[in-house]
Order: C-alpha cells, then sequence, then structure tokens
C-alpha cells in the first residue's frame, strides 16, 4: 500500500475517550479478549478498567505488590495475567475478579528488579528476569520453578516466538539471544548494540521492548540509537530483524538524538510497526511504519512522552499511554504540596475496517 | 592594576558586621599572616595538626533516594530497596551495598537544605560553604584548609585534585586567598606533565636551571602583589617535592587485590590513588566523578554510577580504618545539591537543594550515626533543616581548626571562615 492508502485507513483518531491516572504507570494493554484495559505503575498496582460501556470504568486493582511493576502479560487460554515487580515478585492475577487477590505470588523470585516477563503461546510457562541476571521459567499455573540459568548481562526485555521453540531476550548491551529453553543454550545471537552506549561512566540504553509480528518472522526492538547519560538523550529507535536470517531489515530511528527512548512497539497484523517515544515537548511521539519502507507513514508529533502503545484484538483500537511529569528543578507546589507525576490513556482508533483474524 | 582589582574585591562596610573583639583581633594581625596573631599556644597546637581530608565531590548531583535516605515503597521512592547496614537501624539504599557494611564508621546527615538548583551556582556556594557575599571570592574548601592549616609535616602539596580529563595549578579554588592556595589538578589521576627530570639533565643542571629561575621569579615579582607572585615559585617548589615522590603514579605498584577491591573504572583507580595521596602526607585531596546529572534513566543511571562508587569507598573507608588512618582523615561526600523526589517524563530526577544528605567519616566525626532526617515522602526536611555553612563549621571544628582561627585576614579585611548565621553540627562531632 502507499502511504496514501495507508493513512487513509491507518492514521489514529482520536476516540474522544482518556483514563487519566493520579499516578505514573509503565504499560497498559489490551486484555486478549478486549473488554479490559490492564496497568502496570509506579505505585506498586496492577491497576484495571472496563471497557464494556460507554464509559471507561475503572475497577479495583489488584493489590499486593511492593514497588514498580514495570512488567505485565496475560496468560493465553486463562483470563489472568503476571506482573512483577522491582523488589523481585511475580505475581498472577484473575483479571475478571471483582478484587483480585493472587492467584500465586513469589516475592523472592530474582533478586531485585524484574525487568521482564514473559508468557509462552501455549501458556504453560512464565519467564522472567531482570537486574540479577538470571533467567527463570515458572509454572504459569501455580508458580513452581521450572528452569533457571544465568544470563550474560542485565535483562532488560523477554518475548516468546509465537510457534514457542524460542525464547528471546535483549539485554543492556543491546544483545539479542535465541534461547532454546529445553536445554538453556543460545541458539544465536542478534546485534542490536546500537541501542548501548558506555557514555563517560555510564552504561546507557539497552534492548527495552521485544516483539514478534504476527506469523513470527519479524522481531522488533526498541530502544535509544547512541543513548548518552544525564538526560538520557538518544534518536528514538526501533531495529526490525528477520528472524529467520537475524539480519537487520530496518532501522526506524525517529526524533532527534536529544529526544529519548522508544520504550515500546507493536506490530499491526497488516505488517506495520506501531511504537512511541519519550521525547520533549512538540517531537514525535507515536509512528506508524511499515519495515519494508525507508520512512513512517504516520508520525504524531502532538503527543509527548509516550510509555507504551496496545492494540485492541479488534485491530482498529489502540491505548497510548504518555506520561504527564514535566521536567523541573527545585521546589514546585500547588497549595503547598509537592506534586509528583500522572498518566494518560489516550484511546485512539484507525478509521479502517476491523482487523480480520481469519 | 592589582591594587585597583583588589580594592573592587573589597566589601563595603555596612555589608558585615563583627564583634569588637574580633576587630581588634584583625587590627593586631595588622595584614600578617593568620598564625601571626595567634597566641603561641595555639599556634604550637596548630602545627601538630596532622588532621587530612577526602573530599569526594559528585558532580551533577546524586540522588540521595537511591543512596543515604531511601524511600522504599513511596510514591517517590522509586525501583530500589531499602537493605539493612552494620548499624542497627539505619537503612541505605540498596545500591550501597558494600558501603552499608561500613555503616559503623561513617556518619550521615539527611536534612542538608541549601539554596541553589543550578549547577553555575551550586558548585561553587557548596565548595565555598555558601559563606555570606563580602564582596570577595570565598575559596573552596580545599584552598581552605591548605591555608588555615598548611602542608602536613611531610612537606607535600596541602591541597591536590584528583580529577578526570587535563590537570595543572587550578589557582580558581583559591578565591582571594591568592593561587598559591590553589589545588595541584592530577588530570585522570597522572602526573603533571614533564614532571620528572629529563634524564639528559644533571642534577647540578637543574640546580642552576632553578637559581637561573628563582632570578627571574625576583625580577617578575618587584612591583608586583605578593599573593600573585608568590604562586609561580610555589608551583616550582610543588613539582620539586613531587619529583622526589614519583612512586606515587606508579600504578604498577597496587596490588591485584587493591584493584580488584576499588575497581579498576575510572573512580575505582582515582579512589585508590587517593589513598596513596594521603598516606605520603597531602593535608586535602579531592576526588571529582563527573556525570552525575540524571535528568533521564535516572534508576539505570544510578543503577551505573553509584556501584561505582559504592565498591571502592567502601573499600577506602576499610583501608583507612584498618591503618588507623581514620582518626586522622576526614572523609566526605557530597554534590552542589540531591536529585528530584518527583520522577519527570524521562524516568529521571531533576535538581533538589531542599532535602537531600551529605554523609562523612573520620577525624573528629561521630560514628554509625544518622542525622537529620526528610519527611516520609522524601521532600523536605522534617526538623532543623542545615545548611553547607553548618557543615563547614563542623568540618573546621572536627578538624580542630581552633576558633580563634576561624577568620581571614584578607589585607585587613576580616572574613569569617565559615558563614557566620551558621554553626557547629554538634550531633555529628565524636
Amino acid at each position: 500500500m502507499d502511504e496514501t492508502t495507508l493513512l487513509a485507513q491507518y492514521e489514529p483518531k482520536p476516540t474522544g475517550k482518556v483514563v487519566d491516572y493520579e499516578r505514573q504507570l509503565f504499560q497498559a494493554r489490551f486484555s486478549p479478549c478486549g473488554n479490559f484495559l490492564i496497568a502496570s505503575g509506579y505505585d506498586a498496582t496492577v491497576q484495571r478498567w472496563d471497557l464494556r460501556g460507554d464509559e471507561v470504568k475503572r475497577l479495583n486493582p489488584c493489590l499486593g505488590h511492593h514497588a514498580w511493576v514495570e512488567c505485565l502479560s496475560f496468560i493465553s487460554g486463562t483470563e489472568r495475567i503476571v506482573s512483577a515487580d522491582s523488589w523481585g515478585q511475580i505475581a498472577v492475577w484473575q483479571y475478571t475478579d471483582e478484587t483480585p487477590a493472587p492467584v500465586w505470588k513469589n516475592e523472592s523470585a530474582h533478586d531485585g528488579w524484574i525487568r521482564a516477563v514473559a508468557v509462552s503461546p501455549d501458556g504453560q510457562w512464565i519467564a522472567s528476569g531482570g537486574n540479577d541476571r538470571i533467567l527463570r521459567i515458572w509454572s504459569a499455573t501455580d508458580g513452581t520453578p521450572h528452569k533457571e540459568w544465568s544470563h550474560p548481562d542485565k535483562i532488560f526485555s523477554l518475548c516468546f516466538h509465537p510457534d514457542g521453540s524460542s525464547l528471546v531476550s535483549g539485554d543492556l548491551k543491546g544483545v539479542i539471544r535465541d534461547w532454546d529453553v529445553g536445554t538453556a543454550t543460545v541458539r544465536r545471537e542478534i546485534d542490536a548494540r546500537v541501542l548501548y552506549q558506555l557514555d563517560k561512566i555510564q552504561e546507557c540504553g539497552g534492548v527495552r521492548h521485544l516483539t514478534f509480528d504476527y506469523e513470527g518472522k519479524q522481531l522488533a526492538c526498541a530502544g535509544q540509537k547512541t543513548p548518552g547519560g544525564g538526560f538520557s538523550t538518544g534518536f528514538p529507535c526501533v531495529l526490525v530483524f528477520s528472524w529467520e536470517s537475524g539480519q537487520q531489515i530496518r532501522e526506524m530511528q525517529m526524533g532527534n538524538n536529544d529526544d529519548g527512548f522508544a520504550y515500546d512497539a507493536v506490530f499491526h497484523p497488516a505488517g506495520f510497526v506501531m511504537a512511541t517515544s519519550c521525547a520533549f515537548p512538540g517531537k514525535g511521539s507515536v509512528w506508524c511504519w511499515t519495515p519494508a519502507d525507508e520512512k513512517a507513514f504516520y508520525d504524531s508529533k502532538s503527543i509527548s512522552n509516550g510509555r507504551s502503545i496496545s492494540l485492541h484484538p479488534d485491530g482498529r483500537r489502540i491505548a497510548l499511554l504518555v506520561s504527564q511529569s514535566a521536567n523541573a528543578n527545585g521546589r514546585k507546589l500547588v497549595d503547598g504540596v509537592y506534586q509528583g507525576g500522572s498518566a494518560r490513556i489516550h484511546l485512539l482508533e484507525f478509521p479502517g475496517p476491523k482487523w480480520d483474524a481469519a | 592594576m592589582g591594587t585597583n582589582m583588589s580594592q573592587r574585591q573589597l566589601c563595603k562596610p555596612w555589608e558585615h558586621r563583627y564583634s569588637r573583639r574580633q576587630l581588634l583581633g584583625t587590627m593586631a594581625a595588622g595584614g600578617l599572616g593568620l598564625r601571626s596573631f595567634l597566641q603561641p599556644s595555639v599556634a604550637d597546637e596548630l602545627a601538630k595538626n596532622d588532621k587530612q581530608v577526602l573530599l569526594i565531590w559528585l558532580d551533577g548531583g546524586m540522588s540521595q533516594l537511591e543512596s543515604w535516605d531511601p524511600k522504599p515503597n513511596t510514591e517517590f521512592g522509586g525501583p530500589f530497596r531499602a537493605i539493612p547496614t552494620s548499624v542497627p537501624g539505619i537503612n541505605v539504599c540498596e545500591l550501597l551495598q558494600h558501603t552499608a557494611k561500613q555503616m559503623h564508621h561513617l556518619a550521615v546527615l539527611r536534612s542538608v537544605c541549601t539554596q541553589d538548583n543550578s549547577h553555575s551556582a551550586g558548585v561553587a556556594r557548596i565548595n565555598r560553604g555558601d559563606p555570606k557575599n563580602r564582596g570577595v571570592e570565598y575559596p573552596f574548601l580545599g584552598s581552605a584548609v591548605a591555608k588555615l592549616l598548611g602542608p602536613t609535616s611531610s612537606g607535600m602539596p596541602p591541597y591536590v585534585w584528583i580529577k578526570p580529563y587535563s590537570g595543572g595549578f587550578k589557582a580558581s579554588d583559591a578565591g582571594f586567598l591568592g593561587a598559591k592556595y590553589g589545588a595541584l589538578a592530577l588530570g585522570d589521576g597522572k602526573p603533571p606533565d614533564n614532571l620528572l627530570l629529563n634524564k639528559s639533565i644533571s642534577a647540578e643542571e637543574n640546580e642552576l636551571r632553578n637559581e637561573l629561575r628563582q632570578k627571574f621569579d625576583e625580577r617578575y615579582a618587584v612591583g608586583r602583589r605578593k599573593e600573585w607572585t608568590e604562586a609561580n615559585s610555589y608551583v616550582y617548589e610543588l613539582a620539586k617535592k613531587l619529583m622526589d615522590r614519583g612512586d606515587l603514579f606508579d600504578e604498577s605498584s597496587f596490588t591485584d587485590k587493591d584493584r580488584e577491591r576499588y575497581g579498576t573504572h575510572e573512580l575505582g583507580r582515582h579512589l585508590l590513588l587517593a589513598r596513596r595521596t594521603l598516606e605520603t602526607g597531602v593535608r586535602f585531596v579531592k576526588v571529582n566523578s563527573y556525570h552525575w546529572d540524571s535528568h533521564g534513566d535516572n534508576f539505570n543511571a544510578c543503577d551505573s554510577l553509584i556501584r561505582q562508587f559504592d565498591q571502592p569507598f567502601a573499600a577506602l573507608i576499610e583501608d583507612l580504618h584498618d591503618r588507623s588512618m581514620l582518626n586522622n582523615v576526614l572523609v566526605i561526600v557530597m554534590s552542589e545539591f540531591g536529585r528530584t523526589p518527583k520522577i519527570n517524563s524521562h524516568v529521571g530526577r531533576d535538581h533538589w537543594p531542599e532535602a537531600w544528605s551529605i554523609a562523612m567519616a573520620g577525624a573528629g566525626i561521630k560514628r554509625g550515626v544518622v542525622v537529620g532526617k526528610t519527611n516520609d515522602q522524601g521532600t523536605f526536611v522534617d526538623g532543623q533543616p542545615h545548611d553547607i555553612g553548618d557543615l563547614f563549621h563542623t568540618w573546621f571544628k572536627a578538624m580542630g581548626v581552633p576558633q580563634e582561627l576561624m577568620q581571614y585576614d584578607n589585607h585587613g579585611q576580616p572574613l569569617p571562615v565559615a558563614h557566620d548565621d551558621c554553626s557547629p553540627i554538634s550531633e555529628l562531632l565524636a
């Protein structure tokens, strides 16, 4: 499709609905059934919203984490979700319950910050990893430890191949590894080192997100090209690889070298990548790009500081999470109260038809 | 020209107040060096003072919440855990895992509240102790100590600055004290260029060369202010002393165990060199580390940076203690400010002078204590706030600088060494 045709079908449009939350969030995802929006955040909670009515209805949160919940993932074939926090706890929740309690949890699943969880396509296994450089596999059903092995560096992202044959990890140094879970060995490494830099004395960047396309033929990873310290500036960047060859198909570099991270990316069934990035106000933060093309067909500069982007199972609706917490040196009080940041989830929609799963 | 500049630097009469006693004391001093108007007993006591100082300056601002004052599982607490230390009841951030084991040697002030939230103002004012404006440029702490206590009996330079990048003689730290009290900077811990005598020059030739230089210096000094000219010859004297201690810079003489304990990264190497520099008798050693200004991705930055501080700092404290040096060496860890409790949209923390922490150890400092506190959210000081002026008073007292010496004589202008509205923090003093 040419750019005009793509835009006609796939230019995200506001629906007029936004979801505001009083604290900052890391990610907001549509549930596989499409009826819920689930988000994890800085406040040790997993938040839920019911999307079935005319109004978005906030539900009771999942409580029981101790610190930042940076990662969550849905467990296939169930109405359960796994979440993990920065103090090393993993918990599984029935997200359709009125007041969810953990189905199971492990408070010391890792030593410290868990940066990524992934669920096998058959819903049987949960993989987890983080700053302790250990990959662990758990029974999704009851949390029984299944397997673990050491990882060469901090694990920032994980995903399973859609056919379940590989577990893929992305690390601080920009190395993507294709793991054979059965033997706990690396089949091959894929080079995303452009997303890492030792800037003076600080290790910067890393593979912040990994995702496959629907057929498992392409792998995308998100991060920041030539990342720097201080303001953590670099080019928001998504790299797309051929899964078969491991070769890079496209480097999707957006914005300027003083913008920030591309934190999230997702393939649309039509084959393009949607991504969002953190950026200073007035710069691009959400874009759509077909890997075969040399440039994005859509690049919005209207929303800054994107943190996550989720595609509804209908292939039309989008949940774009942004952070609202401006940089500010020194004292900022409102009515004598020190102000923290907050989050807003923009509910967008493609004008084109629903995706036909067939 | 010099006289005019000097006069412009002087403050206006209404800009300061002095006690009659102070004024009389200064008049008696009549523009001579500070020690000249001390009672003999004070001067003798001062001469025996073998206190040394190590200032570790983390430029850009280390986050107090990811180090000395964690607020786990609170709105602004960030992702990290707090861990217990060797002192029951005192917790620090998990990124200080090695330092936590040395907490019984340390004192942490969690109630630091300063004024400036910009680097340009903050660096200078914190290093100078934020004195009242009296129309002069105050010296940085290292220069102040060099002036007040002079070299130790080792004869080594009183003020050495170990820093990344370039070295040289950095006179700007000295302020109105004059260039002589500036810092000898060792760029990346390396000796000054051409420090060691070229092998083609004999000792006799070198002596002749020095005599010629001294004659040039004397001619240059005619008609010029002493504090400007004496620095010229002073740096040559420093160089001569350093030439005798060329072993100071021999990195190969460090043991593998030392390198392992301190780390081979920049701050590790520089703190290891600082240990040796203190051992040779340098009065004041400053170690700078740059790039701590984590406006974006603060938590990954801290995971990278604070661990680079933690490991060698803990090793250094342990070594100073094991070598019975900690009673004599005052160790200070600080920045120009802390970082905002608020986490911005770039997952960073910005500049926050309102409530932050400074750590210290050693000479004259109480051990294993936390003084002051912030509120539950870590946003502001809960209770008595302490400015950097209070800390300067505390540190000078810990170093044994007598009250009679807490005043400079700037060509007849009496100037308090530390902010005259501030005072020592008794809870920090041993």
